[in-house]
């Protein structure tokens, strides 16, 4: 048959009337026909280039097309079964494992790590349906009904991941991570679920028995006590049990951490600790069974040790990595690597260790010290699951901690007296905003950095602007009372007091996205001393503000008629500069002697500086500070004016007025303010040190002269996360 | 020789020797997919190269050695968020043998160079946090790296948004100020 008899063959079987003879049979309201020549021919006549496409047909849109049977875009081509039943039907996830009660314990085991391995990836930032979910026995739950203990853990598994699935989507701050909460189409609301804990205590007592029942010398058994022993081989039962004991345990404690901590107001956090006490305890079992286990494995053990996902070093049973793929997205999830077992353990303590450091925190009402906590909270970089527990026990109800309104915390941080909280004036709309404005900051300073440093740079145009309406309102107020009773002033006063703490607040914002900047690597060498620049610049106005909020309310508690001997000592006192002012401008001389030694470096030449080709360091200075010039933090502060305070600079006047120096003494005089702060101290300590080795560097390089070639000048942070080290080389 | 080890070869050739063009039509389109399909991880249907060259073909350029396709950028232009005219860099590749060289600058810098003329107000893309090289070459045209986007890639790596801004015009104080830009809550973007 030559092609156009062929064609036209084909062509009649297509028409829509006439029944084909295709293999797929017609039903009520399909006809099916084989397609397949006439895309032939249509493929020979287009051009390359060509297009067939419908009228709405956008370019765009197509970058969605996935191409079939390409691994890298259709999933359905790699996966091994085309559904979970087919996974079981074929064995995947046999029930029991083995009738040998020794194997079926063992395999349970490398289950129980697996899951342990899994769940930390979960936690680490994948999805639910490619770590723990791909776990063939929590996907059918009916199928363990009859094996005590794979069901109880497997509940347990189940009832866990949605208690913290749901913590998660509580905080509501996980738009940065939302890969975590996914779980479309997963069994996380079995019925029986929550009855996990008794049915697992039932398993642990069962298994202690056993335990005892191993251990007591074979005189002293009664015959009432035989019980059935956990697997067959004596030798093994009680490293067994050990082995199983420990990690139930680990469970249970695990969920009671949760529901403790998730009680409202904090009032369950002693017991939290408690809890975590034991899993950290179980931990420690559980990484001491490894030996006993790796000795006994059944098999073969996997090659690479290091990366094994269970402590006998055997692959776990009943696991499919591309089980839940047909729920997910149609693209192939990207394949990932589980955790080792090893890693897992290590998440599991230091998830247990900050949370540990969330339920000793003593729930201070005072602000300053919960940002200063939170600041210090986060410098360990914690993951979602303890930054959310943090959150959520922050802010509850509009409360801190579920138990100071808001504006009474506020009222606090603003040195004003609680009397104050009955006064009208606090009903006024722009308060409540202002609330809502500061627990919006607490919620972002819980999450992780990146998405931190983004969202404070945007808050600070909300600070901006409630500043703007008090500053209105408190015009208003001081304006309007002729009469200049008690009484009238009282509005204008707390106003005033409230207006400079939110202007001290908005500038720590400042400073903390500007160096949030540092430890996150946004700034390149060659920015750092713009950078350095502006930070001194917000820091003073900070330390301004901040001594303003310290006198203006030492004042006013002056006013208030309590007449005091204005003694000698109480004059030096008033003097003298608070310990946290102080704090601040040791900071400021180390900004001003980094930024200063940094443009001196490049007047002189010391540092070359190639220029870009499309744009300078003034469109660089633009995007870096957009934010904080947006909100005007400070105010008449531009790049001309960097460019002037920089310009003039030279290694012999940084030598002269050496900053370094300054920070130096200034961190020595006020180390004994801080004696009973041992994270402040701490930190002093860095400074003086940071500031110790910089006066000797720039001592260095100014003897060794301005054009000296053999000099290598860079900065290190190698003491303190943003101020960095001068390191001066000889090459 | 073997064919992973002669990718990895390094390839001896003078600068002068690289022949660059801007796209030029559908035969180039296989020699871009061919190379970015074997340097890159991301699966890109046909569709979305058509997407790029189709409607920005004046972005898109190529780097030739004797007849060799050996780099190429893919990008496009447009208007952000109704407000910003922006440049942005899909892909760029260089083969690894003629890499250290170059070329990736020079692709890039001609593509920035239409931008620029076309009168594009920045140029933005991601980069992996880990991938120095790019980091480096970028650094060096002027781009900061304005945000770091916690696990944006599936593998978990973070990534930087580099972002170029051209100088802009200095305004005459009489002409009225731009409005604020729209800074509506926005997700990991801009």
């Amino acid at each position: 048959m030559d092609w156009k008899s062929t064609e036209q063959a084909s062509m009649e079987r297509h028409a829509p009337n006439h029944s084909s003879s295709s293999s797929i049979p017609a039903t009520e309201n399909t006809v099916w026909a084989d397609a397949s020549p006439l895309l032939e021919t249509v493929c020979k006549e287009l051009r390359d280039g060509e297009l067939i496409h419908g009228d709405n047909f956008n370019l765009y849109a197509a970058m969605s097309a996935l191409e079939i049977m390409d691994p890298k875009m259709d999933s359905g081509i790699i996966n091994k079964y085309a559904s979970v039943d087919e996974a079981i039907e074929d064995g995947l996830a046999p029930v029991p494992i083995s009738i040998d009660k020794t194997v079926d314990v063992q395999c349970i085991i490398d289950i129980i790590d697996h899951l342990l391995a899994c769940e930390a990836t979960w936690h680490k930032g994948h999805s639910l349906a490619q770590t723990v979910f791909s776990c063939a026995y929590l996907v059918r739950p009916e199928r363990t009904l009859s094996h005590a203990l794979l069901d109880s853990y497997c509940k347990v598994i189940r009832a866990t991941c949605k208690a913290v699935t749901t913590i998660v989507s509580d905080a509501r701050t996980h738009e940065e991570e939302d890969l975590f909460t996914m779980s479309y189409g997963l069994p996380l609301n079995v019925e029986g679920d929550e009855k996990c804990l008794s049915l697992l205590n039932a398993v642990e007592e069962n298994i202690s028995r056993q335990l005892r029942a191993c251990k007591a010398p074979l005189s002293k058994r009664k015959p009432l006590e035989d019980i059935e022993p956990l697997q067959t081989n004596f030798d093994l039962e009680e490293g067994y049990c050990k082995a199983l004991l420990c990690r139930l345990r680990f469970r249970k404690h695990f969920c009671h951490v949760l529901t403790c901590m998730r009680r409202p107001q904090g009032r369950g956090l002693e017991l939290a600790r408690k809890h975590i006490a034991s899993c950290i305890s179980e931990l420690g079992s559980i990484l001491n069974s490894a030996e006993f286990l790796m000795f006994n494995a059944y098999g073969t053990c996997e090659d690479g040790t290091e990366d094994r996902t269970t402590a006998s070093g055997r692959q776990a049973i009943g696991f499919d990595a591309n089980l839940n793929s047909r729920i997910s997205a149609p693209t192939p999830p990207r394949s990932i690597k589980i955790l080792s077992w090893k890693k897992a353990i290590k998440y599991f303590e230091n998830l247990l260790h900050h949370l540990d450091i969330i339920c000793s925190y003593p729930l201070d009402p005072s602000l300053d010290a919960l940002l200063h906590f939170v600041a210090q909270f986060q410098k360990a970089q914690p993951d979602l699951v303890a930054r959310v527990h943090l959150q959520l026990l922050l802010v509850q109800d509009g409360k801190l901690y579920g138990r100071y309104p808001i504006l009474a915390v506020i009222i606090r941080a603003a040195r004003l007296t609680e009397v104050i909280m009955r006064h009208d004036i606090l009903k006024n709309e722009y308060f409540v905003q202002l609330g809502q404005i500061v627990i919006n900051m607490l919620k972002i300073l819980c999450t992780n950095a990146a998405w931190q440093r983004r969202k404070l740079g945007k808050i600070l145009q909300d600070w901006r602007a409630i500043y703007s309406q008090l500053e209105l309102a408190f015009r208003k107020e001081s304006g309007e009372g002729s009469s200049i009773s008690n009484g009238e002033n009282a509005s204008a006063g707390i106003l005033k007091h409230i207006l400079i703490w939110v202007e001290e607040q908005t500038y720590w914002i400042a400073h903390r996205f500007l160096v949030l900047g540092f430890e996150l690597e946004l700034y390149s060498p060659s920015e750092y001393c713009m950078v350095y620049w502006y930070l001194s610049v917000v820091l003073i106005r900070l330390a301004e503000k901040k001594h303003l909020k310290m006198t203006v309310s030492d004042g006013s508690a002056k006013q208030k008629g309590k007449k005091r001997k204005d003694s000698p000592k109480d004059l030096a006192r008033e003097a003298r500069i608070p310990p946290a002012i102080s704090f601040l401008q040791c900071q400021i001389c180390l900004a001003e002697g980094l930024a200063l030694l940094l443009a001196a470096l490049r007047n002189e030449l010391i540092v070359l500086q190639s220029p870009s080709p499309f744009n300078s360091e003034h469109e660089r200075f633009l995007q870096h500070f957009e934010l904080l010039q947006k909100a005007c933090i400070p105010d008449l502060i531009s790049y001309p004016s960097f460019k002037e305070s920089t310009s003039c600079a030279r290694i012999s006047s940084v030598v002269m007025y050496n900053y370094f120096k300054d920070a130096q003494k200034i961190a020595k005089e006020v180390k004994s303010s801080f004696l009973n702060d041992p994270d402040r101290s701490a930190e002093l300590r860095i400074l003086e040190q940071v500031a110790e080795h910089n006066s000797v560097a720039l001592n260095v390089i100014s003897r060794a002269g301005a054009l000296d070639p053999s000099l290598k000048v860079s900065f290190e942070f190698i003491h303190h996360p943003y101020f960095a080290t001068v390191v001066v080389k000889r090459s | 020789m073997d064919e992973a080890l002669e990718r990895e070869k390094k390839e001896e050739f003078d600068a002068s020797e690289v022949e660059y063009v801007s796209y030029g039509g559908e035969h180039h389109l296989p020699l871009i997919m061919n190379l970015v399909d074997q340097e890159l991880s991301e699966p890109y249907s046909i569709f979305t190269y058509r997407y790029f060259v189709y409607l920005w073909p004046q972005l898109s350029f190529l780097a030739f050695h004797k007849g060799k396709c050996v780099g190429t950028v893919v990008c496009k232009m447009g208007d952000h968020r109704n407000s910003t005219f922006r440049g942005y860099i899909a892909m760029l590749v260089v083969i690894k043998p003629y890499r250290g060289r170059g070329i990736a600058t020079e692709l890039v810098t001609r593509s920035i160079q239409v931008m620029m003329e076309s009168g594009c107000e920045e140029v933005t893309l991601e980069a992996e946090v880990t991938n120095k090289g790019a980091l480096a070459l970028y650094g060096r045209l002027g781009f900061i790296r304005a945000k770091r986007l916690f696990h944006y890639y599936l593998n978990g790596v973070d990534a930087f948004r580099l972002k170029l801004l051209f100088p802009q015009p200095e305004l005459h104080p009489s002409l009225p100020m731009m409005a604020d830009r729209d800074d509506a809550q926005e997700r990991e973007d801009c």
